[in-house]
């Protein structure tokens, strides 16, 4: 309870005065909709929009987990040598640069009109954090640890799986806990120009001047950000919670 | 009584020197293109207007510019007029460009299609879902046989690539795009299935005709004009237009602004009648996207 | 330098920083390249451990996988190096800690389990650099009597780099003290003190006695 309600009374409040400042005419009801009119649209449109959701929702998660995979292991290559890193790292900082919407139509050429599209729009969208965060973490590593591992003749291999990883992933969970949020901005905008998912929903129902069902979908896509984001972070305090400081309750 | 009077002159005076031109925001639904010659064409200094036109692109929300102030006068399509006022959002109709709607679907000529609904029957359709002509579409034909996929915004790049991709289109532009691309196209104009409101309509809000009721004249009286001026002669003003909108080159801006005329010039630059607004409005109260009919007269003003 | 250890030795090393000290270790340990000269060990190899300022464990594994870690890395069975981690942290005094996590241990215990890691591949050689530096003075004192108790009872060689001139004549059966740079040896000496250190030592005046020699070799420059 300690943790819910604090947070849960701003959004109680805000809730409260918007929904009174558009029944009292203060803000026009076909700009912003009112709390309301974004429940009943919930509720009215909930087959549709519970599809959709359904959509988003395996797309953001495939287009996640591979980036997650991908952005692990291009960063473990990276971390090999300098050489490497300074020959392809300005590449990686390419996914976080280029603009999704300008790329998103050659994604349809050639993934097609579906959940391929949106798939790979999630993905470009959210790997940049996880590549330069675990990068980072494989960096740190407390050189003094390195020392032991190679006195005890350790190969890179023993030393990566044994030290570098398990002492990176504070900084992993990091990169994920980002991305994991744009994995969902990603395949909504995949969505736009694929057309299917929430994505979709939003782009038909401004179409048609429905502010209150665009609010409505908008505000589902906000559950599923915070709903992987609470799954990173449940992960994080499972994994981390014996030994490192951001998980640590006094004892 | 000398002292009242020339307090009075003196007002006048003040208030004639306070009078400077306030600027005035038109907001555009689409990039700079032939459809708008009219509007960039209009000699606002002359009538004394500090106009300022304001490009848009891919989803820019006119209705709601003009609704919450953000801009003094916008072009919308009468349908989307028609919804906003339903939902509360007083804009009303000054001026409309096309008085017959533009739009359309295309489809590569090669698939021998005799009607619309055969469009539907396989293949891909990129379209804006949400308008009422596509929902008018889906309810008399079923979109159950084509793939519906979201439109492309000007780009037939897909179009091109695919034999069994059709997509909306407005008559003048698109076709004459893949024409030039060396494919030739069969073109449904939308208006065939009955469905034909007026299209790049300028608006205003009902505030700012209450409150300024001879700016929104001056700025009709001067479009009408500008209007006149680019049918007679597109030339000066495209070129201004292809400045600022460098994707469409010069030549397909001359080709479309000779296209377009004859959607425009049937009468009165401009004019609309309350019997093309009750016809719309009842079509879409049967679409179900307003709640019930409206009044046609609320939708546009004769000035 | 021309410097000749024998086995079984307990050597200080001493000196103002930068000296090199540690890169000395470093060398010895083969971690650091070495620009010129030669060491020679006889025999060729055999087991070495290191000591460093810091802990250094594994925060994510439990005491007891810390200990176990070199014998891991060698390859060592499960059971097998659980069992002779086991034995090195009761002979330093964590028996009962095997389970925690370093972040739950203080400064001193986190020490004592980098010694019983350093000791669990029974090493012949013992290279520690500062490794009490960090700690509070009591913790340090009791941890000094338990490494010079373990070294006699081990009969291994160790190295011992230090800041602390209490700390080398009170560990060390001999002392060496470098100069500033250059790699010099200022001062090689036998610590004419009792094998068996206590705590009870620290006030001797024997032991004062040993520190001025070794503060003035310090000084000398």
């Amino acid at each position: 309870m300690k943790k819910v309600l604090p947070p849960l009374i701003p959004f109680v409040v805000i809730t409260l005065v918007l929904e009174w400042m558009v029944r009292s005419g203060v803000v026009a009801g076909y700009l912003v909709p009112a709390p309301s009119a974004v429940l009943r649209a919930l509720f009215d449109s909930r087959d549709e929009l519970a599809a959709a959701m359904a959509k988003t929702s395996s797309a953001a998660l495939i287009g996640f987990a591979l980036s997650t995979l991908t952005g692990i292991a291009i960063a473990v290559l990276l971390s090999s040598s300098r050489a490497v890193q300074r020959a392809f790292y300005p590449y990686a900082v390419f996914f976080q640069t280029v603009p999704i919407i300008a790329i998103a139509p050659l994604l349809v050429i050639w993934f097609g009109y579906g959940m391929k599209t949106v798939i790979a729009s999630a993905f470009i969208v959210s790997i940049f954090p996880v590549i330069a965060n675990t990068l980072t973490g494989l960096l740190s590593t407390d050189p003094a640890l390195r020392d032991l591992f190679r006195l005890y003749g350790a190969s890179p291999a023993v030393t990566l799986v044994k030290l570098r990883f398990p002492a990176a992933l504070p900084q992993i969970l990091t990169g994920l806990r980002v991305a994991s949020g744009l994995a969902v901005i990603g395949a909504i905008v995949g969505e736009f120009i694929g057309g299917q998912g929430l994505g979709s929903v939003v782009d038909v129902a401004r179409t048609q001047q429905r502010v209150d069902k665009v609010f409505a979908a908008v505000l589902l896509a906000s559950v599923l950000g915070l709903a992987l984001f609470g799954l990173i972070n449940l992960i994080s305090a499972l994994t981390l919670r014996r030994w490192h400081a951001s998980e640590a309750t006094m004892e | 009584m000398m002292h009242r009077r020339s307090f009075l002159s003196v007002c006048a005076a003040a208030l004639a020197a306070c009078s400077k031109p306030a600027k005035i925001r038109l907001a555009l639904n689409w990039k700079p293109d032939p459809q708008f010659g009219g509007f960039y064409a209009a000699p606002y200094d002359k009538h004394g207007s500090d106009v300022e036109i304001l490009p848009g692109g891919a989803g820019t929300p006119t209705v709601q510019m003009i609704g919450a102030g953000s801009a003094e006068f916008g072009i919308v399509s009468a349908d989307e007029l028609v919804v906003a006022r339903s939902r509360g959002n007083d804009v009303v109709a000054l001026f409309a460009v096309f008085q017959n709607c533009p739009q359309g679907i295309m489809a590569h000529a090669s698939r021998h299609l005799d009607s619309i609904g055969d469009v539907l029957k396989e293949g891909t359709l990129a379209i804006q879902r949400g308008l009422p002509y596509a929902r008018i579409l889906e309810k008399k034909y079923g979109f159950d046989h084509v793939k519906v996929v979201p439109s492309p915004g000007g780009d037939i790049s897909a179009f091109l690539r695919d034999e069994k991709f059709a997509q909306q289109c407005f008559v003048m532009s698109e076709p004459l795009q893949a024409r030039h691309a060396g494919v030739d196209v069969k073109v449904f104009p939308v208006a065939d299935i009955g469905y034909n409101p007026y299209t790049t309509v300028l608006a205003t809000s009902g505030a700012q005709l209450k409150s300024n009721p001879d700016r929104a004249q001056a700025m009709v009286a001067t479009v009408r004009e500008g209007w006149r001026t680019y049918l007679d002669d597109p030339k000066p003003t495209n070129s201004h237009m292809h400045d600022l909108n460098p994707s469409m080159d010069a030549a397909a801006f001359a080709e479309v602004a000779e296209a377009q005329k004859s959607y425009i010039e049937t009468g009165i630059l401009g004019s609309m009648t309350a019997d093309r607004w009750t016809t719309l409005i009842a079509q879409l109260a049967e679409l179900g996207d307003i709640p019930q009919g409206i009044p046609a007269q609320d939708c546009f003003r004769t000035l | 330098m021309d410097l000749s250890i024998d086995a079984g030795e307990f050597l200080a090393v001493l000196g103002p920083s930068g000296c090199g000290k540690s890169t000395l270790l470093r060398m010895i340990a083969r971690l650091s390249a070495i620009d010129a000269g030669r060491i020679v060990t006889e025999p060729e190899q055999f087991e070495t451990a290191f000591v460093f300022q810091d802990a250094h464990l594994l925060p994510w594994r439990t005491v007891l996988d810390n200990a176990a870690l070199p014998l891991e890395l060698m390859g060592v069975g499960r059971e097998d190096r659980h069992a002779r981690a086991r034995a090195k942290l009761t002979q330093v005094g964590l028996a009962d800690a095997e389970a925690r996590y370093p972040a739950q241990l203080s400064g001193g215990m986190r020490m004592r389990v980098s010694l019983a890691r350093a000791l669990v591949t029974e090493p012949r050689l013992l290279l520690m650099d500062e490794p009490f530096a960090a700690l509070d003075e009591i913790t340090r004192f009791n941890l000094e009597v338990q490494l010079r108790d373990l070294w006699q009872r081990r009969g291994m060689t160790v190295i011992f780099v230090t800041h602390s001139i209490s700390e080398a004549a009170f560990l060390a059966n001999r002392a060496v003290v470098l100069a500033r740079r250059g790699g010099k040896i200022r001062l090689d000496r036998h610590i004419d003190l009792p094998p068996q250190r206590t705590n009870d030592l620290r006030s001797d005046s024997r032991l004062g006695y040993e520190m001025k020699l070794l503060m003035s070799a310090m000084e000398e420059e």
